[in-house]
């Protein structure tokens, strides 16, 4: 008997169903001229990005991760932070507003490399993934796991939100950086609800997602799958799990960070509400919903989570909550693997299904030449 | 000179003493069996060659190399290959899949992230399968195996990682008795390539393996010789074999 193969797990299929997915993206600025609307989908690709950087590493790296809000926080005031200083000049006006209502005379020095565009947002992407590099290290090399690494990184976003919060002369506290003009890139501003702003996301979100797909089929992905599973087996195999760990932990941190900066791009604001613990376990819900172990579904998960939310949580006000809730539920309890794992089943039992009804052929007539 | 050499381990856990000045030295290319009666600490003993434990004193080498202080993936890279108890197994990917993780020729992650099979593979994935008798298997996910299948491909990924010494611990629990005859004329094949420390309770399995029986008891060496040679001990008998036989 031969059992065709799941459509699903055909890597072909599945590179054909990533070319429709970023051909649909890439031709929503055609039929939308809004440019609220365009900004709003574009944060969404945001959106797709955490989803993606979640199923990374806890999809396939089995690491419960309640805190990605460090990377995506930490680069979004990095991002803001460079786009202030492009709005200050070095001679007549060189500290922001803020800091002088807070009675500051010096730009601090952490402020100092921001003057610089490149160096600002190098350092928007460096340091948050120099943090998950260190911070991965320490706790996988104690091997803390599952729950208990969930708790840590969730202290640890606690920790920086509060941190961030204190330091109110530096970071202005509670209200956050706006910085008053748009991106300048190479000369040109960088209009957020203006075309480029979109296609600069749908850029990254591309970018990101085939570069994870890459990923996840190289041997280093197969060893993160292996151990999610299993570890110690992975150990005694000669792996440095540790390492491995912190490699796909850190990688899934640089592709948040990049969500971060990009989010300011396109929102011109960040606050410590960007490290709150529910956005970042908003993010794990979204990859859950959606299919933590397919890139593609995370991300579809998180577009239909904040879909949801921006479309009926407006109609359903608290009701949406409860709403969300439920449906979470539903999942957690009957789709373990998400929506994308629902997909996984029906196309298994399509490909079962020709099988039964090819064995009442009759066999003695020859189907050829007919 | 032997392969492998343990020289007086102690292991204590809390004030319990589990290892108690054991010795060992396994010649290349030899299967030498583990015995001894539950607790006498051979599980232990495996723990502590392949680093998943540490001991209190004492110190082992490989060909010369003080390797006692090294982590469980230095030691496994350096050619000391496990099967466990209970066998694992990476259940949700495919049989395929848990060879090529166990070929871990190249263990840095960031070569791995630009390529999937690496050299040799293929090679070794035939002769692999061929002797573990999974051919047919490759695409099945391995938690959907056989327990008599989940072994085999257990030792076949220990086989993949083309280890200098294979410790096994108990590899015919719960396998029929086709499977265990199976794995007798496949251990003594492997014997000629291999040196193999087999931990196990079957005497009538050891009888058709081994070349040297070693007896440990109460966390120390007993006796070791050929399985007649350790049959007729008296010390044996009364630790090991229970009463005297007639």
């Amino acid at each position: 008997m031969t059992t065709k193969q799941n459509l699903y797990h055909s890597k072909p299929a599945q590179w054909a169903v990533y070319g429709l997915f970023f051909a649909c993206i890439a031709l929503i600025p055609t039929f939308v001229t809004d440019g609220f609307l365009l900004n709003q989908f574009a944060v969404y690709g945001i959106y797709g990005m955490l989803a993606l950087s979640i199923s990374l590493c806890w999809g396939f790296g089995g690491i419960l991760n309640l805190g990605q809000g460090i990377a995506f926080g930490l680069a979004a005031y990095g991002m803001a932070m460079t786009m202030q200083m492009q709005s200050q000049d070095p001679d007549s006006n060189p500290i922001p507003p803020f800091m002088l209502n807070n009675s500051l005379e010096h730009l601090p020095w952490f402020w100092q490399p921001f003057w610089s565009t490149g160096g600002g947002i190098l350092l928007a992407l460096v340091v948050p993934t120099l943090f998950y590099v260190v911070f991965g290290t320490l706790m996988f090399r104690a091997r803390v796991s599952g729950p208990f690494f969930a708790i840590m990184s969730l202290a640890m976003l606690s920790a920086f939100a509060t941190l961030i919060l204190d330091m109110q002369p530096y970071t202005n506290g509670a209200n956050g950086l706006s910085p008053p003009a748009p991106l300048s890139l190479f000369g040109t501003d960088i209009d957020p609800y203006g075309k480029a702003a979109y296609w600069i996301v749908c850029g990254g979100l591309v970018a990101v997602t085939v570069g994870a797909k890459l990923l996840t089929q190289s041997k280093f992905g197969l060893v993160v799958q292996a151990l999610r599973g299993d570890p110690e087996r992975v150990r005694f195999l000669g792996y440095n799990v540790a390492l491995y760990e912190t490699c796909i932990y850190a990688i899934s941190g640089f592709i948040a960070a990049v969500a971060g900066c990009l989010w300011v791009m396109l929102i011109q604001y960040v606050s410590p509400a960007q490290l709150d613990t529910t956005f970042s376990i908003g993010m794990v819900i979204w990859a859950g919903i959606g299919g933590r172990l397919s890139l593609l579904g995370a991300i579809l998960g998180a577009f239909l989570i904040q879909g949801g939310q921006s479309y009926l949580g407006d109609q359903f006000l608290a009701t949406w909550l409860l709403m969300l809730g439920a449906f979470f539920i539903v999942v957690v309890r009957f789709l373990p693997k998400g929506l994308a794992g629902l997909l996984e089943k029906i196309l298994g039992h399509a490909a079962r299904q020709p099988a039964k009804h090819a064995r009442p052929e009759p066999a003695g007539l020859p189907a050829a030449g007919e | 000179m032997g392969v492998l050499e343990i020289r007086d381990l102690h292991k204590s856990f809390g004030g319990t003493k589990v290892i108690n000045g054991f010795s060992l030295e396994v010649t290349e290319l030899t299967l030498c069996c583990l015995v001894g009666p539950n607790g006498a600490g051979k599980t232990t003993t495996m723990d502590l060659i392949t680093g998943r434990q540490k001991p209190t004193s004492g110190t082992i080498t490989l060909r010369g190399d003080d390797i006692t202080a090294l982590s469980e993936h230095e030691i496994a890279q350096r050619g000391i290959g496990r099967k466990f108890q209970v066998p694992a197994v990476f259940r949700e990917l495919s049989v395929r899949q848990n060879f090529e993780v166990a070929y871990s020729r190249e263990v840095n992650p960031f070569r791995n992230m630009l390529r999937r099979r690496p050299p040799g593979f293929s090679e070794k994935l035939d002769e692999v399968v061929s002797l573990t008798g999974l051919k047919d298997r490759l695409d099945v996910e391995a938690g959907f195996l056989s327990h008599g299948e989940t072994q085999w491909l257990e030792i076949g990924m220990v086989l993949m990682q083309n280890p200098a010494i294979l410790l096994l611990d108990e590899p015919v629990a719960g396998m029929t008795e086709a499977e265990i005859e199976k794995t007798i004329v496949f251990l003594n094949r492997l014997k000629r390539t291999n040196t193999l420390i087999v931990v196990e309770h079957d005497m009538g399995f050891v009888r058709q393996i081994a070349d040297v029986v070693t007896v440990m008891h109460m966390g120390a060496f007993l006796a070791q010789g050929k399985l007649s040679e350790i049959e007729a001990d008296p010390r044996v008998r009364e630790v090991y074999l229970g009463e005297p036989e007639v």
